[in-house]
């Protein structure tokens, strides 16, 4: 039905398009959230669109360009000390929060010690566990966090329990962001940080509306205000671009060659690759899923690129890995499993199954999910492989793969932060088996080595290289179908200027884009 | 009468208990967790067992239910896990727009659907009663997913006229109400149409056009005020479908009522608000039934409560 929509779209004449002239408003128009954010309390953040509005209000002590390169926010610049565990932190001085209070070095002592205080029921007090007697803080073992200090308004100093490769990254999540002093019990409805956006309205399940921070430290939002609707419905979301209410279009996978294939729309486009992994998490602890060369077989058995080509819009890369080909670490001149199902159907033999297995693949109500989870059925199946598929809704099916209740489940990766660290470790290492993210069950003594040595290597060259070498192992190991990396792909008006398409979901707010 | 509708809303009180009941026991034995979904995609044991802990979902069931139950009796729906914000705010902020949509497909169906029905009836095999069910026909047939997507296609995007979602203003109304009551709009045609054919064939009708009453009033006063009875029951059966249940038309349209927060809560796991809001809900529908049934005695003097 959906594709019968899409011919109808098609057939809409272009002569009746908004036509290239700006509209008279003064407000950018954002339609990627597809549903309400849960909270705009940077604790609480744990979803997309609430990690966006974050991002909008606040501001951490680092952030991430759209291209996903870290940079100083509130912290001017930094110190670390020669053993990798402490970091002097110089603040950013005359910035104020929306409300006038002047920030200053308490705020982010006061900021991350809420984070980590259980009453504040945070979901992400992880990213802060790594500071020294943050867990005892958080287990109520300690009055205070040890290892966060503010010897003066202007110096934070973080000390961590062991170096942190990743550290600096981790600070600039959206639940890391820097909040003022009296944070009532209506602050998730009415934030106030210091970001380049004030917070005016939020109209539930409708849109967020942002107001410009004449005021910000890093010059003002060049536009007057900014509205994030929450449209639900691709099909609806295109349609409020083609009329031009919103400047900025997630272009729906089914739309993909639509947009491609006609130049007046294709000049709209702009591709980023997202920090996205698609792939068949294997249980490896469970039935013939164990032997290596099995689920080495399925990898060979699926045919990605078709499905990439026929189902995704051509949007992704076949992986090689689980570490996305722009960041460091990355092998880009590894080769993925080529499809050859005479090479699976023997890797099944000499595995002790000439006639095949018969295997559950796990998958999501998501359209999308299905589709892709019918192919991988059916080219199995030509493999040997009877694969019976479990649809399941997506809370549903998350909970079966942590327990260990699936024997494959499709699902994607979307990173939070930009590191070859954030696929490895949560997905892979044997700390992280179930609930931590490993639905695959993998346990790889060597693996883990490399992961753990790479989280305390602060030389990035060394470090790129422990990711390639960790990465290489997982890849021969097959605990999962390594599917594809996702590129996102958006539609901006063409009265938009300075907008780049975001890598990271955080990495964009708007600052430099203005209407014309 | 009085005393019917007191016996009435006492009666709704076990019905009512029973959703409460079903409804938590059925979300318990549901696969999936609701912490899990609170923490996202990466999680670790310990904020799992903190929350845990917090939100005491730890407790016996039995224990759950009565310290949930206790706090509907007192008015409280409690907290959504996710958002931490107060379900009965919640429903109170997205039920009005949901009325909103309700009723205006109701009052299109009202309007244009007994109308169209009317019409159809007079002269029945004529050509506008031909075109008139074929087209209830299709109405019927068309799924409200692809009529809202038809009306954005042809009202919003080619034509613009309207605009495509959103609320705001009456324009923001017209297309998901629309979309909404054209099932409606079919249906009491259709029901119109049938009920005041078996009327016209009856004995009043051939009396009151023999003593001289002009056509108009004859199948206003006489013969539709007779077919009422079966118009009032679709009518508010939909009307209590609509506002419990108006979720892919507000799905297509970006309309920020009731039914999306239901799916919402659902896809996450948060357990207190889909609590709330179906309890909620059937609040709704009882009522809905209740004023239907009202209605009967007011269309037909012979329908008695007492």
């Amino acid at each position: 039905m959906r594709r019968l929509l899409a011919a109808l779209f098609l057939l809409v004449p272009f002569a009746c398009r908004g036509g290239e002239s700006a509209p008279q408003r003064r407000t950018l128009i954002d339609s990627r959230d597809t549903y309400d954010p849960r909270t705009l309390d940077p604790a609480l953040a744990t979803d997309v669109p609430s990690g966006r509005a974050v991002a909008y209000v606040f501001d951490g002590l680092t952030r991430f360009t759209p291209d996903a390169r870290l940079e100083p926010a509130l912290a001017e610049r930094w110190d670390v000390s020669a053993d990798g565990k402490v970091y002097t932190f110089h603040l950013r001085r005359g910035v104020r929060f929306h409300d006038g209070t002047p920030f200053a070095a308490r705020h982010v002592v006061q900021s991350f010690h809420r984070v980590l205080d259980p009453a504040t029921k945070s979901t992400g007090p992880w990213v802060l566990y790594p500071v020294a007697g943050a867990r005892d803080f958080a287990d109520r073992k300690a009055t205070s966090i040890r290892g966060i200090e503010a010897p003066d308004d202007s110096t934070v100093r973080i000390t961590l329990d062991q170096p942190l490769a990743i550290f600096l990254k981790l600070l600039a999540m959206p639940v890391a962001s820097i909040v003022p002093d009296s944070v009532g019990p209506d602050f998730r409805e009415h934030p106030v940080g210091t970001g380049p956006w004030r917070f005016v309205e939020w109209r539930h399940d409708d849109y967020l509306l942002f107001a410009k921070n004449a005021e910000y430290f890093d010059g003002a939002p060049k536009t007057d205000s900014l509205r994030a609707r929450i449209i639900r419905e691709p099909s609806t979301a295109v349609a409020e671009f083609e009329v031009g209410n919103v400047d900025l279009l997630y272009v729906p996978e089914a739309e993909t060659r639509r947009w491609e294939q006609t130049d007046e729309r294709s000049a709209m486009l702009s591709a980023a690759p997202a920090l996205r992994l698609w792939y068949i998490g294997i249980n490896t602890t469970r039935g013939p899923l164990k032997d290596v060369r099995v689920r080495q077989a399925i990898n060979h058995a699926i045919d990605v690129g078709v499905i990439l080509d026929r189902l995704v819009g051509g949007r992704g890369r076949h992986a090689a890995g689980v570490i996305p080909p722009i960041l460091d670490g990355a092998d880009t001149t590894r080769r993925p499993y080529a499809h050859d199902v005479d090479r699976a159907r023997q890797l099944l033999t000499q595995a002790g199954f000439p006639n095949g297995i018969d295997i559950d693949l796990w998958h999501s109500d998501n359209e999308s999910f299905s589709r892709v989870a019918q192919s991988i059925q059916s080219y199995l199946g030509e493999a040997g492989i009877r694969a019976r598929l479990v649809q399941r809704e997506a809370a549903a099916m998350r909970a079966a793969a942590r327990n260990g209740e699936t024997d494959m489940v499709l699902k994607d990766w979307y990173a939070d932060y930009p590191d070859a660290e954030n696929f490895l470790y949560p997905l892979l290492h044997t700390a992280n088996r179930g609930i931590g993210g490993n639905v695959s069950f993998y346990s790889n003594p060597a693996f883990d080595r490399l992961v753990d040595s790479s989280r305390i290597e602060l030389d990035s060259a060394r470090r790129a290289e422990l990711y390639r070498r960790a990465d290489s192992i997982a890849f021969a190991d097959a605990p999962m179908g390594f599917l594809f990396f996702y590129n996102e792909l958006y539609a901006v008006q063409p009265w938009v200027r300075g907008f780049q398409v975001p890598v990271i979901f955080n990495g964009q707010r708007w600052v430099q884009a203005e209407l014309r | 009468m009085f005393s019917f509708i007191a016996r009435r809303l006492l009666l709704a009180i076990p019905t009512l208990f029973g959703v409460l009941v079903v409804v938590f026991l059925l979300l318990y034995i549901a696969p999936g967790d609701p912490v899990m979904e609170m923490v996202g995609e990466r999680a670790d044991a310990e904020t799992i067992a903190r929350l845990r802990a917090e939100l005491r979902l730890d407790d016996p069931v039995p224990v759950q239910f009565a310290h949930y139950a206790g706090g509907v009796l007192t008015g409280d729906l409690g907290t959504s896990y996710i958002t931490g914000r107060p379900i009965t705010r919640d429903i109170l902020e997205r039920f009005p727009k949901t009325l909103q949509l309700a009723t205006a497909a109701m009052l299109l169906a009202a309007s244009l659907g007994i109308t169209i029905g009317v019409l159809s009836a007079r002269r029945p095999g004529s050509t506008f009663d031909r075109l008139a069910m074929a087209g209830a026909y299709l109405g019927i047939s068309f799924p409200v997913y692809w009529v809202g997507l038809i009306l954005i296609l042809v009202f919003a995007v080619t034509l613009r006229w309207l605009p495509p979602s959103g609320f705001g203003r009456v324009e923001y109304l017209i297309l998901p109400a629309l979309a909404l009551g054209t099932r409606s709009i079919a249906f009491l045609a259709r029901m119109t149409r049938s009920a005041m054919l078996e009327v016209l064939g009856s004995d009043f009708v051939r009396t009151a056009r023999a003593k001289g009453l002009r056509e108009r009033v004859v199948l206003g006063r006489h013969a539709l005020r007779n077919a009422l009875i079966p118009i009032i029951t679709v009518l508010g059966l939909d009307f209590g479908y609509y506002l419990t249940g108006s979720i892919l038309t507000e799905t297509i349209f970006s309309w920020p009522g009731i039914g999306r927060y239901v799916v919402n809560a659902i896809a996450r796991r948060d357990l207190p608000a889909i609590q709330g809001s179906v309890l909620f809900l059937s609040v709704v529908f009882v009522l809905v039934n209740l004023a239907t049934d009202l209605l009967y005695a007011k269309a037909d003097p012979r329908v008695r409560y007492d």
